[in-house]
């Protein structure tokens, strides 16, 4: 009888149920046919159909016999789970969610700034919420601001939880807002990607604006990652300790975006699904993978095939991991650091298994000096990443010398410019605030102190305009003193036609006027026609001034992709280089600046591990010499797909040093030319305060092709232009080739504070 | 090794009297035309040249376009082209571009390099300060500065002062200007800054470049030139000196005569003759400094006290040069030369095979432009057609036209309204004048325009002007 009663309540929730898990199982394998998967659900659906005609203990053997069916075949497929798989996990439908986390693993929470339908960006949604901990029965609660990407469930529009620029935008606020508060950040990325549209001020300048915020703000940050997509994960990704849930991918390109590059798949054709599997498995984008690379701290276990919705366990799991990770970032600032170590062996004690309660609480709030070491551990934790995943070529020295030179000149720059320079400008201002008093005496007696003061230290002497022109350079809008090199473009009797001829009658350029006297530039119309990058070596900077370092840093193919270690040889062999970075010491028109630079012939300017390592020695570099620090980017295609998240975490690494050697007072100054695009853009390039672009440049976050595959819809073709970007308000000016020298001179006068060694 | 073949890249008078130079020399030719320029005698007279299964006159969209001129050359089998005046006469790029493209033709002119060191007003003044020939006071380069322009300012205000001139001016320019755009006069220094501020920001929006030029104005001057003759194997030679002082109002020359001065008719507060000197000496010093090797003009003002200044170099035959050759005679052969010959057979690399005491001048030479424009308004160019282009045949007249006189002619609305050249010589300046007065009451010019309205010419602008040469 009691039997009957239960047949007659589940007997049709039972069989709803199988249905999810068949078509759970359906979406990993991404195979209706695997091991009779269908014909078990063609099974249960005419179960369904007919389920009041046939007597319950058939039905009820039958469910049965499907269960435990399908418990064989779940075993199965979680046994051997292969990438491609886990990504396909990571996007099920029955994927836990931002709302489903919100509403199990915190104790109540407001969403700010949404609302069903009318919200800025749906796809983000930020809450202020509270998180308790049981500690000897009592409860104790704690407040979090909550930022994360919600997928939508069902037909509910979130747009997958592709963040647009003012998504992002609103992530950045309610940062600044906890900030204030003083309240910890937890992150929840459940993104494939950002939505690469350019709408103001662009994907981009975005994602770079969040990086450079997160780089030192002043609370501590967790974040989790589910479904972490490139750029987008990033935009709200640089935290103090990153979270990643087991069958969660981070990855630098989706595996069919990475299919389309390396198959080199044109545009409406199918990828083959072989294909997507392999590139899958290349990118290395499972947890595992990635706790091994370094690119995150810590796995939260999931069931074997995923949590899903209605999985409590993993919520109270995943609320334990966040608080304890909560808990060991603050507790690593404390200055006892006896506290410190108990305090942290008591909770990894106990990893195994989720504890009902805690040992002690920790409060949460932080003083200024712990502030400041939280900040320091930030730094330091994000510039070691990727850290030998480059080759570094010893060069023959005596051991030692190089870093004892190193420390050396670190402390005469201190000493030179620092000390020095702020103690003269202290005594100058006490002694102008003296004589400022209006008293002729007191200015009688501070005369010859402020004299003698400037006999010692006399100040610098400032060139006025007029008597700089005297080197015996000839001025002119064309560039006649550029003529000494000439491109290796010009050598050709042919004429080539100009873009804009239709819309301005430019005539037919001959080539040896064009990439010769012409610089490459258009006369009638300004159309700027690509330039090598050995031109600009040679051409922007003062002759013989151009001191390469740190080229003995190689790219590797750290991932052992399939067919890469060929591709980097020949690239090697063609430009003679080790990666597409260079960096080096110059001069322009007497003025020392440190400059790294991207160029184009080698992997198209694709930034890895190698590349970020040298921008970020390069810019602790220009930091310690005080110079300025300019980034001429040649071209960049973006991160290098087959470094995996190892190329992706150099966004939030070389964000870090720029924003340190901007705090340090320096000029960090970026020139666009030809194409930049995608991650670099949208870090350490984006987040300089001043941006130029060479005239004719193309500046985005995604190319015409991925916008098109992603949001359906055709970009108009300067949609990218600099121009374009320009409006938006992602640079600041757009250049001539033509008058780069001279523009970047006045640049390097104009701005930049008080603290570069020449102002 | 074929005949040689020039290539005229250029249009009107000249292109006949290029023609005219090369059927003399026993050259083979080609013309371009533009569809505008269909009815043009000189499109005309080389269609009817075209024999032996060779075309002469190619049909083309511009003149203006060098891709277009040298596919022409290349579909003709040219050996050399001559740019005429104008269009690419003094383009050093397409000159460069004859030479150095991978089927060279002979650029008949000066030397690329040459044409691009004298192309710059700013780089000849630099040049012909250091080799001392006297130019107009003033900067010789463009000033970025507002402090250095200004001191610059108040010493030229300052040296004119000295001198005793009564209206004291200086003349602020864009360095990146031509044509009379961006030229501003100031007469106080108080002013200097305001005008400078606003000169340099048109030419920062105009041109891309700030720089801005300051010089001493000059008023009251005659404007001189001094025809020079070089060749590759480093003779120089002068033809004397023309005047050219007789200006419409956007500065087109109108009447223009040689000698540059004369003493017999024309009392000079200076030795004239020995100013002239002084100019042809400078002319061949600069010349030879820069290794000229074709013909060229040296332009230069002689203000009221004598004082000669450089103004710029024509690297290229000017229309005036008729007249020169006109007074000149090269001692063992007849008649007078034709500079345009010389220029090509320079250019091909022959030797001139005279020396400057071979020619003697003889006379007096004036030439005048006939224009269809209308004097009283602003020399507004006119357009219609000529029905009836008419002028006296005398031995000592010359003309030069390109406007068919079987046939009535309309004037295309792309171009100048230029109807003819007039070369008028005379024993001396009285007899040249009295010719030239001859002259013009015989030319006839019947047309109407559009509206039915009769032709406008310049005809009597000429006639009015002609007492004035030679005077300040």
């Amino acid at each position: 009888m009691q039997m009957d009663q239960r047949y007659m309540k589940d007997s049709g929730k039972l069989l709803g149920q199988l249905v999810d898990r068949i078509s759970y199982l359906t979406d990993i394998k991404a195979d209706p046919g695997w091991k009779g998967l269908g014909e078990l659900m063609g099974r249960v659906e005419a179960m369904r159909q007919s389920i009041y005609e046939l007597d319950e203990a058939s039905i009820f053997e039958e469910i049965d016999k499907i269960e435990d069916r399908l418990s064989f075949l779940e075993h199965l497929a979680a046994e051997g789970l292969t990438p491609a798989e886990i990504v396909n996990i990571a996007r099920s439908l029955q994927r836990f969610t931002m709302s489903d986390v919100l509403e199990n693993v915190y104790d109540s929470f407001a969403e700010l700034g949404g609302d069903g339908e009318c919200n800025v960006d749906p796809a983000v949604v930020v809450a202020r919420a509270t998180i308790s901990r049981c500690v000897k029965n009592k409860t104790y609660s704690h407040q979090v601001m909550v930022i994360g990407h919600e997928k939508g469930r069902g037909e509910e529009y979130r747009n997958g939880g592709c963040a647009r620029p003012w998504g992002n935008a609103k992530a950045l606020r309610y940062m600044k807002v906890a900030e204030t508060e003083g309240i910890p950040i937890h992150f929840f990325i459940f993104t494939p990607g950002s939505f690469p549209v350019e709408d103001y001020p662009g994907a981009a300048q975005q994602i770079a604006r969040n990086l450079y915020a997160m780089a030192r703000l002043r609370v501590p940050m967790v974040s989790f990652i589910s479904e972490g997509g490139s750029g987008g994960a990033e935009a709200i990704g640089l935290t103090d300790l990153r979270l990643m849930g087991s069958r969660g991918y981070y990855s630098v390109i989706s595996p069919e975006g990475a299919a389309a590059i390396e198959g080199k798949i044109r545009e409406g054709e199918k990828l083959p699904s072989g294909l997507v599997a392999h590139c899958a498995k290349q990118l290395k984008l499972t947890a595992e993978d990635n706790l091994r690379l370094g690119t995150i701290d810590r796995i939260v276990g999931e069931p074997p095939l995923g949590a899903r919705r209605d999985d409590y366990a993993f919520f109270r799991r995943l609320r334990y991991e966040l608080i304890r990770a909560t808990d060991e970032i603050v507790l690593k600032t404390k200055s006892f650091r006896a506290f410190r170590a108990y305090a942290l062996k008591m909770q990894s004690a106990e990893k195994e298994g989720v504890p009902e309660d805690f040992d002690l609480v920790i409060n949460w709030d932080l003083t200024e000096t712990e502030i400041e070491r939280l900040l320091e551990l930030r730094s330091r934790k994000y510039r070691a990443m990727g850290n030998g995943f480059y080759l570094e070529e010893r060069r023959p020295s005596l051991l030692g010398l190089g870093k004892a030179k190193e420390l050396a000149s670190q402390s005469y720059y201190e000493i030179r410019y620092g000390l020095l320079r702020s103690h003269q400008r202290n005594v100058m201002k006490v002694i102008e605030e003296v004589s400022s008093e209006g008293s002729v005496l007191l200015s009688k007696v501070t005369r010859p102190v402020k004299a003698a003061y400037e006999f010692v230290f006399p100040q610098p002497e400032r060139l006025p305009r007029g008597e700089r022109s005297e080197t015996p350079e000839r001025r002119s809008i064309f560039a006649e003193e550029w003529e000494q090199y000439v491109s290796p473009l010009a050598n050709e009797d042919r004429t080539v036609s100009c873009p804009n001829a239709a819309k301005y009658s430019c005539l037919d350029l001959w080539v040896p006027d064009l990439y010769g006297e012409f610089c490459g530039v258009c006369p009638s119309c300004g159309h700027h026609f690509p330039l090598e990058y050995r031109w600009y070596l040679e051409h922007l900077f003062d002759k013989g001034s151009v001191e390469e370092f740190n080229s003995n840093i190689v790219s590797i193919n750290s991932l052992g992709f399939e067919g890469i270690q060929a591709r980097l040889e020949r690239d090697t062999k063609k430009t003679g280089r080790h990666s597409s970075m260079i960096t080096f010491d110059a001069r322009i028109k007497g003025i020392r600046l440190v400059v790294a630079m991207l160029f184009s012939d080698f992997r198209n300017g694709t930034v890895g591990a190698a590349e970020g390592e040298k921008f970020v020695r390069a810019c602790d570099r220009a930091r310690i010499t005080r110079r300025p620090f300019l980034s001429y980017v040649h071209t960049t295609g973006g991160i290098r797909i087959h470094e995996g998240t190892l190329g992706v975490i150099q966004m939030p690494k070389c964000t870090m040093a720029v924003r340190e050697y901007i705090e340090s007072g320096g000029l960090y100054i970026v020139v666009y030319d030809n194409n930049s695009y995608a991650g670099p853009v949208a870090s350490f390039l984006g987040c300089s305060p001043y941006q130029f672009a060479i005239r004719s440049t193309r500046i985005g976050f995604a190319g015409p092709r991925v916008i098109r595959e992603t949001t359906g819809e055709d970009v108009p073709p300067d949609y990218h232009s600099a121009k374009n970007a320009l409006k938006r308000g992602h640079i600041q000016g757009i250049w001539d080739r033509r008058e780069f020298r001279k523009n970047l001179h006045e640049a390097l006068m104009t701005m930049g504070g008080a603290n570069l060694y020449y102002k | 090794m074929g005949k040689e073949r020039v290539l005229i890249a250029n249009r009107g008078e000249i292109a006949i009297r290029i023609m005219d130079a090369c059927k003399e020399l026993g050259l083979d030719y080609v013309v371009v035309y533009t569809p505008e320029d269909e009815a043009s005698l000189h499109a005309a007279l080389a269609k009817e040249d075209d024999v032996g299964g060779l075309k002469r006159a190619f049909r083309i969209a511009s003149y203006k376009d060098p891709n277009e001129i040298f596919s022409v050359a290349d579909q003709s089998d040219c050996t050399a082209i001559h740019p005429g005046y104008g269009f690419f006469a003094e383009n050093f790029r397409f000159a460069r571009r004859a030479q150095m493209r991978s089927r060279p033709l002979v650029f008949i002119g000066p030397r690329w390099e040459v044409i691009k060191d004298l192309g710059s007003k700013i780089n000849t003044k630099r040049v012909a300060r250091s080799l001392n020939i006297p130019v107009i006071p003033g900067s010789d380069g463009p000033i970025y500065n507002e402090i250095e322009a200004e001191s610059l300012a108040e010493e030229l205000f300052f040296v004119q002062k000295e001198q005793g001139l009564r209206h004291p001016s200086v003349l602020v320019k864009a360095s990146a200007g031509g044509g009379g755009m961006g030229i501003e006069e100031v007469f106080h220094l108080d002013a200097f800054r305001r005008v400078y501020r606003r000169i340099q920001n048109y030419a920062k929006r105009q041109f891309g470049d700030d720089g801005v030029l300051i010089e001493q104005c000059l008023r009251d001057y005659q404007h001189i030139e001094v025809q020079l003759l070089c060749s590759r194997h480093g003779e120089v030679i002068h033809f004397g000196t023309r005047n050219c002082t007789i200006q419409s109002a956007g500065r087109q020359k109108r009447v223009e005569v040689a000698p540059g001065f004369d003493p017999a008719v024309v009392e000079y507060p200076f030795d004239a003759r020995a100013v002239l000197d002084r100019m042809i000496a400078y002319s061949i010093r600069l010349a030879r400094h820069v290794g000229y090797d074709s013909v060229g003009t040296w332009e230069w003002v002689v203000t009221r006290d004598g004082s000669p200044y450089l103004l710029e170099v024509n690297t290229r035959i000017q229309v005036e040069n008729g007249i020169s050759a006109r007074i000149a005679r090269i001692g063992g052969k007849a008649g007078y030369p034709s500079l345009i010959k010389e220029q090509i057979r320079a250019a091909m690399g022959e030797k001139l095979g005279y020396r400057q005491e071979d020619i003697s001048f003889e006379g007096t030479s004036i030439e005048l432009r006939i224009v269809a424009e209308d004097t009283r308004r602003g020399f507004r160019p006119w357009c219609g057609v000529i029905t009836r282009f008419e002028f006296p045949d005398a031995a000592w007249a010359q003309v030069y036209s390109h406007v068919p006189r079987d046939r009535s002619y309309n004037i295309p609305t792309e171009y100048d309204p230029n109807l003819a050249l007039a070369i008028i010589w005379g024993q001396d300046t009285d007899e040249a004048k009295t010719r030239t007065l001859e002259f013009l009451n015989g030319v006839a010019i019947e047309g109407k325009d559009a509206q039915g309205e009769a032709v406008i010419h310049n005809l009597a602008y000429l006639s009015g002007r002609i007492e004035d040469i030679f005077k300040f």
